[in-house]
């Protein structure tokens, strides 16, 4: 089942996701990447039902950009947190969205944050999150090895402890995850851990 | 209304004849058959009335030097906090434990049970039962009484003329044998350390500190786990009790609280 | 499970000689999992007033977000702060607006009236009143609240005292319920000044 976690590290912040899309009992495709790369400075790790995740993820960072050319500054991570939550919690009234989302960013002089925010929209700035069955081992694993002034190569040896033990411990475990990592210089897909390998699609 | 089950009595332990007088030790405790028409509902109803204590962590594992074995001591009503010193690693005799997660009063009467069975094995065979045979037997009788709603989830670990001995035994009937367990609703948490920390040419010290540690990042997460974490050791002379720490007091011994700098305070001139 | 305990809280409020005191827990929690233990709960609306929101986190956060909002724009019309019995009313008033859908929050209000008066309510999640002289309690350890505060409670406190009273009546309270706790945070009114603690606590 679907797993997502991040961690703040010393001077970054780090998402990963599971990449498996499940209808039922069928896996329809394991290279599905559920971290969106919000802005330049921004990642948005998101959990939930499919079409959700995928227009909700879209529509915020849609809107994140519009404010962007709108006003000729970005918004901070904090800022783009909370408006994530009030449409999240304004929806929640209406129809809601059944996603989870982890945003992590990098803002010059706050330097990298996470933001926890639930599908019925709590919003908690945090160090350490995850979302999913893959909570249950993640969680008590980053509370264990997890230091404030951590650096890539720590952080992601920590995150490769957590997939393993998703990998051996969850009936349901999904095979591949993609990590995220974004800091100063930006927001990138950092790699992926892959033991099952899904055909990718051809780029043009 | 009984309902007379003496044909049935080598695999069902219960029968119809309820009488003190011939309820001799030997013999598997009956237990009354409630009179009603509708049997399942009443069962319902009645598992709502004596819900278990649920929310619970216990682990146990094989290392070089024997089993460790470790429990929180937390007992849950829904929300309520009912006891914050359950004693959940139950002694069966000087060489074997096991441990509770599920129905509080199953898991003590069963293992009580248990240890009266262990002893007249003893006494009949010359010889101490194995954990392989002790486990069967609970293992045996918990199947007898599925889908009466028995609650039991345990790990009997003890040292027979084998060695370390450990086995997974749970209601349904179902019983494993292995060198690493964790049960109740924070073993997920707890297996994250457990299965990270893990070796298995540990010394006794560094189990009982996994071990401790494992139930401790446990009760950190799991609102229905907490208390104090204790740690039992099963070696070749039979179990010890290792530590009893209170979670308490647990978190600020791994978490320092780094003191806050305290303003330069004016000195008077 | 109830919706009011999906979070987890825990609120107290205490009346004092010319003063009073509130507290909360800190945790937040999705059913049994911890989530973060540094959840804030207590919000000041002004130097002399204080809104706790237990219950539904999503809803604590909306509901304080509209809280602030109607309260600066009564600062702005009437160039003054609200006593805390306007307040109160205007609580109540935007929770009977939602009273088909109501917010899943139980608040305690506590604060300085004319001549520095104490004044402390609570409300249920439909805005029913309900004022008290001595203590107002609520969250998922409310029942253990009552039976600390019934038999901790002294007239006429002293700041100091009422804050060892209301903090003790709290960390006790939390230690029976498997929802809240993980630490505590406490604030202390006087007419003069506003002391804010945060209390160590049992973290399981």
């Amino acid at each position: 089942m679907e797993s997502v976690f991040g961690l703040v590290g010393a001077d970054f912040a780090l998402v990963v996701a599971d990449s498996s899309a499940v209808h039922s009992i069928l896996v329809h495709k394991s290279n599905e990447d559920k971290i969106m790369v919000l802005d330049s400075h921004k990642l948005l790790g998101a959990s939930g039902e499919s079409g959700d995740r995928a227009q909700f993820t879209e529509y915020i960072q849609k809107n994140v950009a519009l404010y962007q050319f709108r006003n000729g500054i970005p918004l901070t991570t904090a800022a783009a947190a909370n408006f994530t939550r009030g449409e999240l919690a304004t929806a929640l009234r209406k129809n809601p969205y059944s996603v989870n989302i982890l945003m992590a960013g990098y803002d010059k002089g706050t330097g990298p944050s996470l933001y926890y925010i639930d599908y019925i929209a709590s919003l908690h700035k945090v160090e350490k999150g995850a979302f999913g069955y893959g909570s249950y081992f993640s969680l008590a694993m980053m509370d264990r090895h997890y230091r404030k002034d951590m650096t890539v190569e720590e952080a992601v040896e920590l995150v490769d402890k957590c997939i393993i033990e998703i990998r051996s411990r969850l009936v349901v475990a999904p095979p591949n995850f993609v990590i995220k990592i974004v800091d100063k210089d930006g927001a990138r897909e950092y790699a992926w851990r892959e033991s099952i390998k899904d055909t990718s699609v051809p780029t043009a | 209304m009984k309902i007379d089950f003496s044909g049935l009595e080598s695999t069902a332990p219960l029968c119809g004849a309820n009488s003190e007088m011939f309820d001799g030790i030997s013999t598997s405790p009956s237990f009354q058959i409630p009179d009603t028409t509708d049997f399942d509902d009443f069962q319902k109803e009645a598992i709502q009335m004596v819900k278990p204590a649920k929310g619970t962590t216990t682990l146990a594992f094989i290392f070089k030097e024997g089993v460790m074995v470790a429990a929180d001591s937390r007992a849950s009503m829904g929300g309520y906090i009912s006891s914050q010193s359950v004693k959940k690693i139950i002694e069966i005799n000087p060489y074997m434990l096991g441990t509770m997660a599920g129905g509080a009063a199953d898991c003590q009467f069963w293992h009580r049970n248990l240890g009266i069975k262990c002893r007249l094995h003893e006494l009949a065979n010359k010889r101490r039962i194995s954990v392989t045979g002790a486990s069967k037997l609970l293992a045996n009788i918990l199947y007898s009484y599925r889908g009466m709603g028995l609650s039991v989830g345990t790990m009997i670990a003890g040292w027979d003329e084998k060695g370390p001995g450990l086995y997974y035994v749970d209601s349904e009937g179902g019983r494993l044998k292995g060198t690493k367990f964790s049960v109740g609703s924070g073993s997920p948490y707890a297996y994250g350390i457990l299965d990270s920390g893990y070796r298995y040419d540990m010394t006794v010290e560094e189990a009982a500190e996994l071990a401790r540690r494992s139930i401790y990042h446990a009760t950190f997460r799991d609102g229905a786990s907490g208390g104090v974490a204790s740690v039992y050791y099963v070696g070749p002379t039979g179990w010890k009790k290792l530590s009893g720490d209170d979670v308490g007091e647990l978190h600020y011994m791994y978490n320092p609280v780094e003191p806050t700098v305290v303003e330069q305070e004016m000195s008077e001139a | 499970m109830s919706i009011f305990e999906y979070n987890g809280s825990a609120l107290v409020a205490m009346v004092g000689k010319n003063c009073f005191a509130i507290a909360s827990d800190r945790r937040l929690g999705v059913q049994l999992q911890t989530v973060a233990t540094d959840f804030q709960r207590i919000f000041k609306i002004h130097d002399k007033l204080f809104v706790g929101l237990s219950g539904l986190a999503t809803d604590a956060q909306t509901l304080y977000q509209r809280l602030v909002f109607r309260h600066k724009l009564y600062q702005l019309r009437e160039e003054r702060d609200m006593k805390p019995e306007t307040f109160a009313s205007l609580v109540s008033a935007i929770l009977y607006e939602k009273r088909f859908g109501p917010y899943f929050c139980q608040p305690v209000i506590a604060g300085l009236g004319d001549e520095d008066k104490p004044f402390i309510c609570t409300m249920d999640s439909i805005g029913a009143k309900e004022l008290a002289k001595d203590f107002v309690v609520a969250g998922t350890a409310s029942e253990s609240l009552y039976g600390a505060c019934e038999s901790m409670f002294k007239p006429d406190m002293e700041p100091e005292e009422l804050f060892e009273t209301i903090s003790q009546a709290l960390l006790s309270s939390v230690d029976r319920d498997c929802l809240s706790g993980w630490g505590g945070h406490v604030y202390v009114v006087t007419p003069t000044e506003v002391t804010e603690r945060i209390l160590k606590g049992r973290m399981d």
